[in-house]
């Protein structure tokens, strides 16, 4: 059931990209193409779900005092070898994500689901959080990538700064339209069987 | 509790450290890799003429400008008979934040064929205009020799030179102005650094 909610909440439900809205920085810079958005999806995963498994792992032996330092340090730590290895075996991304790829440390949403998550739960679960909400912002910066630069050879303004905010909201409308919609059709649903419940009775006396 | 965070430390240390040993060859390869790229994009049109020639590693003598790494790797582009061209690294050290590293070709009689941007940190949107994935700033030199303008020219529109600053950004279009003009000054006066014994 764990397992269940873990996913939905990364991949829809509390999607860091669209529901959460965590990341925007690197989710707005970054999305101008679909290269750089895989390519910096890629390395958000990688420190999230190492950074998830990380923390969990050593979750008693971290006490609240030193909670926040030891979490900065490991995350940096992971940015830095993900900086590292992108730099090994991709220069030309490297280069062109520039800045944003150290700047992963500060994506609050890799120091949110430390927070929020893998401090408390156990390895596995952590692990898959990690990973779903790690999956969720990369669809999301994906999307992004792709929607802005298939506009920007009809329209200049999707490729500029400005086209990432509205890109962006209207990924985050769509989301509402079709979260509102499921939520209408379950309210219907349980109408529905309230209905039932009421005739069975009925039938019964 | 100390004793904890500085145990901390030292594992994630240890653990960046050896990842840096692992990648570090081939991160070497792939910048070298790139370096070669751009100089080769940088020299083309000295190539229609000329063939680039394995860099060379020369010890300046003292007085070089900052500007110039010491010993400096230089690259030749010649013919059978003469050299046609150059390919010079050099740099600027008041950038924003880190090294700006450039490349300059410069033909027999000095003039430059272009100038690029190697690998900088400057800040995106502003100071990264000088890379020509962003914009075509650094061209407004080609074909520009050190003679060409007077001294007080060679500098950005804000020092009272001839070159534009973008807005928002004045220090990073000044470091490599400057730098530009400080390495064609020293290599006005001692052209002999630009010719590699064949």
């Amino acid at each position: 059931m764990k397992v269940m909610t873990v996913w939905l909440d990364g991949l829809w439900d509390r999607n860091p990209g669209l529901v959460q809205l965590l990341g925007l920085c690197p989710l707005l810079a970054v999305s101008n193409t679909i290269d750089n958005a895989v390519g910096l999806g890629l390395a958000t995963i990688f420190v999230l779900v190492l950074s998830n498994a990380s923390i969990s792992l050593i979750r008693h032996l971290v006490e609240d005092a030193i909670r926040l330092p030891v979490f900065v340090l490991v995350i940096a730590a992971l940015t830095t070898c993900a900086e590292l290895l992108v730099q090994a075996f991709d220069y030309p991304l490297y280069q062109s994500l520039g800045i944003f790829l150290p700047l992963i440390v500060t994506n609050c949403l890799i120091l949110g689901r430390a927070e929020a998550l893998a401090r408390r739960e156990p390895f596995v679960i952590s692990t898959m959080d990690g990973l779903a909400q790690g999956l969720g912002f990369f669809m999301v910066l994906v999307s992004l990538g792709a929607l802005r630069e298939w506009a920007s050879s009809t329209l200049i303004l999707a490729a500029l700064p400005p086209g990432a905010f509205i890109a962006l909201g209207l990924l985050v409308a769509l989301h509402q339209m079709i979260q509102s919609k499921l939520k209408d059709r379950r309210a219907k649903l349980t109408e529905n069987s309230k209905d039932r419940r009421v005739r069975t009775t009925g039938d019964i006396s | 509790m100390i004793f904890r965070l500085t145990t901390f430390g030292l594992i994630t240390s240890l653990f960046v450290g050896v990842i840096y040993v692992i990648t570090q060859p081939l991160i070497i390869e792939s910048k070298e890799q790139a370096r070669l790229e751009q100089l080769y994009a940088l020299a083309k049109p000295l190539l229609a003429n000329g063939e680039i020639q394995a860099s060379t590693t020369q010890t300046l003598p003292s007085g070089s400008p900052v500007t110039l790494s010491n010993p400096i790797e230089i690259t030749a582009i010649t013919n059978a008979t003469a050299q046609v061209g150059t390919v010079i690294p050099f740099r600027s050290t008041e950038g924003y934040s880190g090294t700006i590293h450039m490349l300059m070709a410069l033909d027999d009689r000095q003039r430059i064929v272009g100038v690029r941007v190697v690998d900088h940190k400057e800040t995106p949107g502003l100071g990264d205009k000088i890379d020509t994935r962003k914009s075509d700033w650094i061209l407004q030199f080609n074909g520009l020799s050190y003679g060409d303008l007077s001294p007080s020219d060679w500098a950005v529109d804000k020092d009272g030179g001839r070159f534009d600053s973008f807005t928002g950004a004045t220090i990073t279009p000044r470091a490599v102005v400057n730098a530009l003009k400080e390495t064609l000054n020293y290599l006005d006066a001692n052209p002999q650094i630009l010719e590699t014994q064949q």
